[in-house]
């Protein structure tokens, strides 16, 4: 099928969602809740897109990219002046919030200019609450944090707000979080995150830290790999299949 | 004792309807929520137990074979409307009408009406105007103008007895809809032009059968009960007082679409309902009403009551059905709708109480008799609450395009106190308030839709001039705030900056520039947020700031609440030469802010009161006045 | 802070038996059950729920605190809700916290130090003709006046 991104007409597949084509096709739409490896739950409002068909008789409607499913003969706009409006007040409404992130202030100013300023929270969080981090626990398989509450009083903790029984260390979710709320504080040998410590496992090459124990004992026990696939970093992995590939070539 | 089959239905009615033809008397005793709240159980079991000392021959259920002779029927009904005046007892077939009934006057009633046939005066309920008494439903004007259709049994079937409601006609509208093709079924319901009583007025039929055309192995039927917009409980009492009627519509629908599980999902906030709607799908699978082929059909069909949490975005059907499934109440984008892939992303029919409820007459007496009430667009009639500061409160139920004059100043008898009337709040807190200029806008989905309210689910509270619309607004916005599931940015953030707005309106900071602000957020709210909920929070903001601009100009031009309601712009004072020196504001004032003497005029310490309004709230002279 | 009571275990389990294990779809249905025969959602409570129903404990501890139904702490004897209706609002229902408040000296979702009553503010109980409208307990308190509810209240 086609559909039509900013005047450009584009084929889609059944079952793409807009955001899926229009990356695939290096059209930028700015996102803060999407990652491909992930479920798409449409909370951010950034990737709103303006939508038409010819043969909806003029109507046009504002919907997620992330979760909108193409259908042919699409009409897209991903900057019309709708689109600008709502993107930029969801992205002044962020800046209340998180004042002091610096994505959330480099998207509003790429989205046009800042007209309206909101009462600002000043409590520190650069939390946005798109749950990319839960959903990245979820899908490691250690639904070691959650949301907690509702409202604006919603938060993202482990259980209890104790120090989670289940995370591993892995650092996904400080990895994916996208304004960089979650705290992770790594020494060469400790891992510090949700208030739980862990050691890491030193390389058996070069002594560097490569993953935390409890990670370790996690992946040993869930994939199938070789026990000491997780005893040695990727910097050594590499240079030891280089050593083995010259071996082998001489 | 099963019913397996139409015969043997029938033969049940018949011998039920012959059993209260029998009956010479009938005492419905209402339990809705407001009669109970007020004594109701405690005057049933007063009535039956004089009733027996006093030899009466009294059942307190419907029997085919019963050995009294011009039996007296006494039961408890669901909600008869007129909840400002309960307890209520309604005495047939001479439609005697006994309000604020209490335990104390039991004995009354059964010596001088039920033994002795004679009205007691005193019981009556007293017509405001003329103090006249008046003796029944047909002369009181709070129940003149209304029809009742999903209404129907409510208020007038025991509430708790299948036979009762096999008695009245029940089930037989069933039996007709099994004898139909599922397709013919639906035509029915397509053409009685039937909309959806929860809010949106999204047509009926046209679900069902898009239901039945979505790919699936496997179809679900909910009926929504999570009746959260504060200030309707008609749900509530449709629930409580006909649950059979709710849960013959779900198998009508059952039937229609080809589903073999259904829901019926309570919020917990109403434990009566949860409790009659539980024993009347225990009965219904006694009975062989529910379970595997029903009235000797091919239809196999199981309910399950579910409760909710206490969470009004669990009323989004997305949400309900995550709710359903155990999970955190978050609504998802509707791009794919839930009638296509709903509860566990199989095709789902979700309707509310309220037109489940509609449906077994629509199938009994034809798509034709539905139609002729109500206006083109929106056939039928529609339950309402009226509520708030009317004189006559409780539940209606009206022709659609009655206009909202008949409703407030015909039904409802005006305002309390003969107060000026500002505003009727529909739809919740997705809906909006209009003024007096919309009195006469014929109530229907797009009338209401086009004046910038909702029809919602039918809660009606009445304004006066003593209500402020900033305040009304901030008590909305405040409330969605809470009740925000929190996942999407415009409603979870937004909201809450509105409402910071409204919060400063209200304490007299605002500026002139933030009417505008208020606007414009509040529009790029509605776009943008992710389900209903988050898109509908502006309305009642907008609205009023439409319809009542002026109120929020003082607010911000004058610092002042017109109302005197925003505490931190309004100062009480005791207008002396109106005070009686009654005491009843000294008495009521929670800080101890007012003193005076019995027959002296009374004051208002500044320093101490903190401007709450009881005082004002109680004085019968209109001494206390505000700035 | 009043400390918690021990949590009787027994109880949680005569509670869990009810369900059926591993059935996910019953942890709302289940909690509530929970809450009802223990007054409040104890930590151990919920962890025997999300063991039992085979739900990870983040979504069990995400969905006991989604819902307004659900307290994690201890509540008093009696539960004073306050309906926060919209015509409970307008009929002076704030008033009615306002005299609560200093009555008996706690706020909405406040507790007596002597674990007496709690106060909790709640919308719409669906009593809105007789706003506004007070639930001690089971009890349904009608178009409560001014400086009346907590005399209504002690007095039982």
């Amino acid at each position: 099928m086609y559909i039509y991104i900013d005047g450009k007409k584009i084929s889609a597949k059944d079952g793409e969602s807009i955001l899926e084509v229009a990356n695939r096709n290096e059209i930028y739409i700015p996102t803060l809740c999407h990652h491909e490896a992930l479920d798409d739950v449409g909370a951010c409002r950034v990737c709103m897109v303006e939508i038409t068909h010819k043969d909806w008789g003029g109507w046009r409607n504002l919907v997620t990219a992330c979760l909108y499913p193409v259908e042919e003969g699409l009409v897209i706009s991903t900057s019309s002046e709708a689109v600008r409006r709502s993107r930029g007040t969801t992205l002044d409404l962020l800046m209340a919030r998180c004042p002091t992130s610096d994505v959330i202030r480099w998207m509003a100013e790429e989205n046009g200019e800042i007209s309206v300023r909101y009462e600002q929270i000043d409590d520190g969080s650069k939390c946005i609450m798109c749950s990319l981090c839960v959903r990245a626990c979820e899908r490691m398989g250690c639904n070691a944090i959650g949301t907690v509450g509702r409202g604006h009083d919603k938060k993202i903790a482990p259980p209890f707000f104790e120090n989670p029984e289940n995370c591993i260390g892995c650092g996904a979710c400080a990895a994916i979080c996208p304004t960089g709320h979650i705290e992770v504080n790594d020494t060469r040998t400790t891992r510090e995150i949700w208030d739980k410590k862990f050691n890491f496992v030193a390389c058996e090459g070069c002594g560097e830290p490569v993953l935390t124990e409890e990670y370790r004992d996690y992946a040993i026990a869930n994939r199938d790999l070789p026990a000491d696939y997780y005893t040695t970093c990727s910097a050594c992995k590499k240079k030891k299949l280089a050593s083995h590939f010259d071996k082998v070539g001489s | 004792m099963g019913i397996a089959n139409r015969k043997e239905l029938e033969a049940r009615r018949k011998a039920l309807h012959k059993a209260n033809e029998n009956v010479k008397t009938h005492v419905r005793v209402c339990s809705g929520t407001g009669c109970a709240a007020l004594g109701a159980f405690e005057v049933y079991d007063a009535l039956v137990k004089e009733s027996k000392k006093a030899g009466l021959p009294v059942q307190v259920e419907l029997e085919p074979c019963g050995k009294e002779k011009d039996p007296l029927f006494v039961s408890l009904t669901g909600c008869q409307g007129f909840c400002q005046i309960g307890p209520l007892v309604h005495i047939l077939p001479d439609d005697i009408l006994y309000t604020g009934v209490k335990v104390s006057a039991v004995k009354d009633i059964v010596e001088k009406t039920l033994a002795g046939g004679q009205v007691v005066e005193k019981l009556l309920y007293k017509n405001p105007e003329d103090k006249k008494r008046l003796k029944g439903r047909a002369d009181i004007p709070f129940y003149k103008g209304q029809e009742l259709v999903a209404l129907e049994g409510c208020g007038s079937v025991a509430a708790d007895s299948l036979d009762s409601y096999v008695a009245s006609g029940g089930f037989s509208s069933l039996a007709k809809a099994l004898k139909m093709d599922p397709d013919q079924v639906i035509s029915e319901v397509e053409k009685s032009g039937l909309r959806g009583r929860g809010g949106g007025g999204f047509p009926t039929g046209r679900k069902w059968r898009s239901c039945v055309s979505a790919e699936g192995d496997e179809r679900f039927v909910i009926c929504n009960g999570d009746e959260g917009d504060p200030g309707a409980f008609m749900d509530c009492c449709i629930m409580e007082g006909d649950p059979y009627r709710v849960i013959e519509g779900m198998i009508i629908c059952a039937h229609a679409v080809g589903s073999s599980t259904g829901f019926i999902y309570v919020r917990h906030e109403y434990p009566r309902a949860v409790e009659r709607l539980s024993l009347a799908v225990k009965t219904c699978e006694e009975n062989g009403l529910l379970g595997k082929k029903i009235l000797g059909s091919d239809l196999d069909f199981d309910i399950s009551v579910a409760r909710g949490g206490g969470a009004f975005v669990c009323g989004e059907s997305t949400a309900l059905m995550r709710s359903i499934e155990g999970s955190v109440g978050e609504p998802r984008a509707k791009y794919v709708r839930s009638v296509q892939r709903g509860f566990r992303d199989k095709p789902t029919v979700l309707n509310n109480v309220e037109t489940f409820a509609c449906v077994p007459s629509i199938i009994n007496e034809g798509s034709d008799w539905f139609t002729s009430r109500g206006t083109e667009k929106s056939p039928g009639t529609k339950a309402f609450c009226l509520v708030g500061k009317v004189v006559n409160t409780g539940l209606i139920e009206v022709p659609m395009g009655t206009s909202l004059r008949d409703v407030v100043f015909g039904m409802g008898g005006g305002i309390i106190d003969g107060r000026p009337f500002k505003a009727v709040q529909t739809g919740g807190p997705s809906g909006g308030c209009l003024g007096e200029d919309h009195l006469d806008l014929p109530v229907d989905f797009d009338a209401l839709a086009k004046a910038g309210s909702m029809m919602g689910s039918g809660g009606m509270i009445v304004m006066d001039d003593r209500t402020c619309m900033v305040d009304v607004a901030k008590y909305f916005l405040k409330f969605l705030m809470e009740e925000s599931c929190g996942k999407c940015v415009p409603c979870r953030e937004g909201v809450y900056q509105l409402h910071a707005m409204l919060d400063k309106l209200s304490r007299g900071e605002g500026e002139p520039q933030d009417l505008e602000k208020i606007q414009r957020l509040g529009k790029e709210i509605q776009v943008s947020s992710l389900c209903g909920l988050g898109k509908s929070a502006p309305n009642p903001v907008l609205s009023t700031l439409k319809n009542f601009r002026e109120e929020y100009e003082a607010h911000v031009n004058d610092k002042r609440c017109p109302a005197g309601v925003c505490r931190d712009i309004t100062t009480f004072t005791i207008d002396p030469d109106k005070c009686t020196g009654c005491l009843v504001c000294k008495k009521a004032c929670p800080p101890d802010a007012i003193s005076g003497e019995k027959k002296q005029v009374h004051i208002i310490d500044q320093d101490k009161c903190t401007q709450c309004g009881a005082c004002r709230l109680v004085c019968k002279f209109d001494a206390v006045v505000t700035n | 802070m009043n400390a918690a009571p021990a949590v009787d275990m027994k109880q949680v389990g005569a509670v869990l038996a009810r369900f059926e294990k591993g059935e996910r779809s019953h942890l709302v249905h289940l909690l509530q059950d929970l809450q009802s025969e223990i007054h409040y959602l104890p930590g151990e409570a919920i962890r025997a729920a999300a063991e039992y129903l085979d739900v990870p404990l983040n979504s069990a501890f995400s969905v006991a605190t989604f819902y307004k139904a659900f307290s994690l702490v201890p509540r008093g004897e009696t539960i004073v809700k306050v309906c926060l209706g919209t015509s409970c609002h307008i009929r002076g229902a704030p008033v009615v916290v306002e005299d609560l408040r200093i009555g008996l000296g706690v706020g909405p979702g406040e507790t007596t130090p002597d674990m007496k009553y709690t106060v909790e503010v709640v919308n719409c109980v669906g009593a809105c003709a007789l706003a506004p409208v007070v639930i001690a307990n089971t009890r349904y308190i009608a178009d409560v006046k001014p400086g009346t509810i907590v005399k209504i209240i002690e007095e039982g």
